[in-house]
């Protein structure tokens, strides 16, 4: 589903470059889980970018699903993510002006596909029923987290792309919310690639790879 | 698509649904700049429209006016004789001038209702009705057609006469006006002879009329009558056209004031929506889906703004119409409708220069913003560079239109010229204060004592807060600009104006009744004992270079002829240059509006007189002539006798005998003796008072722009302080936790706002300076043909410094209201965890 080769990326700083990926080869399956691990600074989040197409490699070719991303225009690679793809991040990224309920719904009505069933079930098992009139600011981190996760999960997207999404979170709040993430994404069918520093976090995903060097390993 | 962009839309405008004060600013600032602005064009619009129409009461498309060729009027029977040879297309025309026992001077318009080819009565009416309302109009006791505004003013009851300042009555009121009435009350002109005891028209109106047809009225008409084109419509179009162009200039200013308010609140809501912009990228909304749906926001706000912002001006142009109107009158006779007239193409111009100031100020930064990357747009440090980068582009602008204000003054030639140059050099002034306001910082920060560490705090908090008060201070710095500015000019002018009318209206009485024969006064020994000096002037109405001209003559030895205040001359002094123009022959005073737009300088030979009966004088001086919107030429009365067979007395004016107390008295009988009415003849005093009277009500409109435009930038500053408060709260909610008291917060956020409206105000000081010469050394001249010294004095300046402290001493008490409501909330919130 997801095919990377030979993937670089440098950026620029006071007039120097600096590799961050090198190489990078990376395959991944569709309605898998991997949990990508690293030190700070080693291009985790700058992996994560380039997959979502949020930013340009230098080199070297990603595909996601027979598309070739590294190439594709931007009107394309904001298609896919509308609709076969969904971030969830550290910081929530909730509209702030919406209300709950518009806040999930919101992605699922960019792309059409709306599922007021799957919705229901999605608001019971994240325990946002009585949460729904209210507005983000309104909610804890926690909960502001499984609106994200809801909304991230509502219209099916093949590849959920998460980075640290429960970094934000108490670490009693952060295994409760990835134990529901991870068998939510499982039960949508969705394949899932998280950035993460946690182990513990890393343990509830099917795979983990560890980003060093500008080089993918496989993990422990 | 259009689900998408209805969700985005949803999104994007969620902002301003959470937001309500938010929203309210940005209201308030294109309601506001649009209001002021469609005002002053409506009201414009509507004049324009009035002068156009004017000849369907004064003329009926009149093409040509039969009157006498000495000013004494028209003989009742030429105009029935004229119409019983066919010429249906005339009608007679009485205009008379009166005065309440208040001093309030009312313009009364008499004709015949039924010779009018445009009918002024109300066709819907039935036949019964019709009937009634003409026959009650040219029966005794008559009735006047009063328009309700004016017997508003007058306190007026339909039905009750109104008394006159002499003890004479108007007929009873009926509330009913035409638009082309204006202000002026309309009577039969039967019930006009009855009311002047003179059976004389005054002139008669000529409708559509083939050149054929013309030529054989003018074979018919009396030697002493005369059929002139008529250029009223031309004429004050012309004549008005600079007065037009100044309000056109104010309500831009007004407009461009409302759009920094704009400017902040989009500054604001830019702020804001980082986030959800954010989010909408990250979630797959293409550039192309959010530049069509900032583009239908703007869209939306524009409709909105612009129709609210139409609305207002409509309410603001029926308040300002009056007091306007009323000034049109006085100075250029030009009358204005009282019911306004609203042009779909006014309300499509309020929407266009809406949406191009939104697309300015909105849709632009929007723009930039969405084409960088996601994360780099959401940045504060990208913010915060863009700041610093506006401020050195704004920089570079601001001198780019500086020198371009340099090279362009010199070659200004006429009223819109000048006021572009004055909006290059009013945006110049804008634009570099960001730079001087963070001069003053850096300034301020170096002279401080380094001990003074919280003071000094306060003064730095300016660089975080110099974005959120831009756009307010270069509002404030306008206006504070615009209210001094032309502050000067109107106290300079009316500084001018008051010297000049003690000197030009020297005499005790003047005494205007073409019918009185003055030289009777000496020649029956009315005058012995009480007459000082007397001035009797003649004169001649003509056309001179395509402008309506006064040609006047007047008694060179009178007292005011020999101080006539010159503003050039020829030879070594005003009083030389007088006895030359005294004792030699060919030679003729100008007033200044012939040098200023006719370009004509002394020394120069003209010719003055109608064809070949034109004859050359050389110009010897330029006298000051306020307010006159006509060219005029000095001669002695002598030259214009014998040069003009149709001159017509222009009254004369009497200097009592400062020895005799009864001098008024025994003046007023004698004025009677010799045939002139009560009303014929006005004081010295009166005339100041109703000339300044005048002066004031043209500029009312002036002080009631500028003090909107003050209120305006109130908001301005308002809208800043509680964006500030706003994006800070958190902030503040810290400093407040590590025990910093509320007092001193407030302080941090009132010492870089006191420190930039002073700076602001003082900056303000020499631009105000600035443009009040400008005003006065260029639009004056090439508008109006006059000029006068500028009169400069800090006591408005200091006037506005204390307004501008109230102004913020208002808004921080608002402010302080609204951070003792929501820092419970952001003291709660901090270190929020789940």
């Amino acid at each position: 589903m997801l095919s990377i080769r030979n993937l670089s990326k440098s950026y620029r700083s006071a007039g120097i470059s600096q590799a961050v990926l090198q190489g990078l080869d990376f395959d991944m399956a569709a309605s898998t889980s991997v949990a990508l691990l690293g030190d700070s600074g080693s291009g985790k989040s700058t992996l994560l970018h380039l997959v979502a197409g949020l930013d340009r490699p230098d080199g070297g070719s990603i595909e996601f699903a027979g598309k070739a991303l590294h190439s594709a225009p931007e009107p394309e690679l904001a298609a896919l993510r509308r609709s076969r793809l969904s971030l969830v991040f550290q910081q929530f990224h909730l509209i702030p002006t919406l209300d709950v309920l518009d806040n999930i719904r919101f992605q699922a009505a960019l792309c059409g596909k709306f599922d007021d069933v799957y919705q229901q079930e999605l608001v019971e098992r994240l325990g946002l029923d009585d949460q729904l009139d209210k507005f983000p600011w309104q909610l804890s981190r926690g909960q502001q987290q499984r609106v994200a996760i809801a909304r991230a999960l509502l219209h099916r997207p093949e590849l959920v792309l998460a980075d640290e999404p429960t970094g934000n979170l108490d670490e009693r709040s952060s295994s409760e919310v990835m134990a529901l993430f991870s068998e939510l994404v499982q039960r949508a069918g969705s394949a899932l690639l998280m950035v993460t520093h946690s182990r513990e976090m890393a343990a509830f995903l099917d795979r983990r790879v560890r980003l060093h060097d500008g080089r993918l390993t496989e993990s422990e | 698509m259009n689900r998408r962009l209805s969700w985005v839309l949803k999104a994007l405008l969620s902002h301003y649904w959470r937001h309500p004060w938010q929203t309210l600013f940005m209201l308030t600032g294109l309601v506001a700049g649009v209001g002021l602005w469609s005002a002053v064009q409506i009201i414009n619009h509507h004049a324009e429209a009035s002068y156009r129409d004017a000849q369907s009461l004064l003329g009926a498309q009149a093409s040509h006016w039969i009157q006498s060729r000495r000013d004494e009027g028209v003989e009742p029977g030429v105009y029935i004789d004229l119409r019983r040879a066919g010429y249906r297309q005339l009608f007679p025309l009485i205009e008379l001038q009166v005065s309440t026992p208040g001093g309030q001077t009312l313009d009364l318009i008499a004709t015949d209702l039924m010779a009018l080819p445009v009918s002024l009565l109300d066709e819907e009416e039935d036949s019964d009705d019709f009937s009634a309302t003409w026959l009650d109009f040219v029966q005794p006791p008559y009735r006047a057609w009063v328009p309700e505004t004016l017997a508003a003013e007058l306190g007026l009851a339909e039905g009750e006469a109104l008394a006159l300042r002499d003890g004479r009555r108007l007929p009873p009121a009926l509330y009913r006006a035409n638009e082309q009435q204006g202000r002026r009350i309309l009577l039969d002109i039967g019930a006009a002879q009855s009311l002047s005891g003179l059976q004389r028209l005054d002139y008669i109106a000529v409708g559509e009329i083939t050149p054929e047809e013309q030529a054989r009225l003018a074979a018919l008409l009396p030697p002493e009558l005369e059929m002139v084109e008529n250029q009223q419509h031309l004429d004050l179009q012309q004549l008005t056209a600079s007065l037009h162009t100044h309000l056109t200039a104010m309500s831009l200013l007004s407009f461009a004031v409302g759009l920094f308010i704009v400017f902040n609140a989009v500054r604001f809501s830019l702020w804001y929506r980082r986030s959800t912009l954010l989010n909408l990228r990250l979630m797959g909304c293409d550039t192309r889906l959010l530049i069509v749906a900032i583009g239908l926001e703007t869209l939306g706000w524009s409709l909105l703004g612009s129709g609210l912002g139409f609305a207002l001006g409509v309410l603001l142009a029926q308040l300002l119409l009056p007091g306007l109107g009323a000034s049109l009158q006085s100075l250029y006779d030009a009358v204005v409708g009282v019911d306004l007239g609203v042009s779909p193409l006014t309300l499509l111009m309020a929407w266009s220069i809406t949406l191009l100031g939104l697309t300015w100020a909105l849709a632009w930064p929007l723009y930039r913003q969405l084409q960088r990357s996601s994360f780099e747009a959401a940045r504060s440090a990208t913010l915060l560079r863009d700041e610093t980068d506006a401020r050195r582009w704004l920089g570079w602008a601001a001198l780019g239109l500086g020198l371009l204000a340099l090279a362009w003054y010199p070659r200004i030639e006429n009223a819109t010229e000048g006021f572009a140059v004055l909006g290059v050099v009013l945006f110049a002034a804008a634009w570099s204060l960001p730079l001087v306001l963070a001069l003053g910082l850096r300034l301020l920060s170096a002279v401080l004592p380094q001990r003074r560490l919280l003071l000094r705090w306060m003064v730095s908090d300016g660089w975080t807060q110099m974005p959120s008060l831009r756009s307010a201070m270069m509002a404030l710095l306008l206006a504070l600009t615009a209210n001094l500015g032309v502050g000067m000019l109107v106290d300079s002018f009316r500084d001018a104006f008051v010297g000049w009318l003690e000197l030009r209206q020297s005499a005790d009485i003047y005494l205007r009744n073409p019918n009185v024969d003055y030289a009777e006064l000496r020649r029956r020994g009315l005058a012995e004992g009480w007459l000082a000096d007397s001035h009797s002037r003649i004169g001649v109405t003509t056309r001179w270079r395509e402008r309506p001209t006064l040609v006047r003559g007047i008694d060179p030895r009178a007292p005011d002829s020999l101080q006539l205040p010159l503003s050039r001359w020829q030879g070594d002094s005003p009083a030389a240059a007088l006895a030359t123009w005294r004792e030699q022959p060919g030679k003729v005073l100008i007033n200044e509006q012939v040098m200023f737009l006719a370009g004509v300088e002394v020394g120069e030979s003209i010719r003055i007189g109608d064809g070949a009966a034109a004859r050359a004088y050389e110009v010897v001086g330029v006298f000051y002539d306020y307010g006159n919107p006509y060219f005029q030429f000095y001669l002695p009365v002598a030259v214009v006798a014998s040069q003009f067979s149709h001159y017509y007395s222009r009254g004369i004016a009497l200097w009592l005998d400062p020895a005799d107390q009864q001098a008024g008295a025994r003046a007023e009988a004698a004025m009677l003796t010799l045939g002139a009415g009560p009303g014929d003849w006005i004081s010295q005093a009166e005339i100041r008072h109703l000339s300044v009277g005048i002066f004031d009500r043209t500029f009312a409109i002036t002080a009631s722009m500028n003090a909107l435009t003050m209120l305006v930038a109130a908001i301005a500053l308002l809208a800043s302080l509680l964006a500030i408060l706003h994006e800070r709260m958190q902030q503040f909610a810290q400093w407040r936790a590590l025990g910093l008291r509320q007092v001193e917060i407030l302080l941090l956020i009132a010492t870089p706002l006191l420190v930039f409206c002073t700076i602001a105000w003082l900056v303000s000081i020499p631009l105000g300076t600035l443009l009040s010469w400008i005003l006065i050394d260029k639009l004056n001249v090439v508008s109006f043909g006059w000029s006068m010294p500028l009169l400069w004095d800090l006591t408005p300046a200091v006037w506005l410094a204390g307004l501008v402290l109230l102004i913020c001493a208002a808004t921080l008490l608002l402010v302080s209201l609204r951070w003792r409501r929501q820092m419970p909330q952001a003291l709660a919130q901090l270190g929020e965890i789940v």
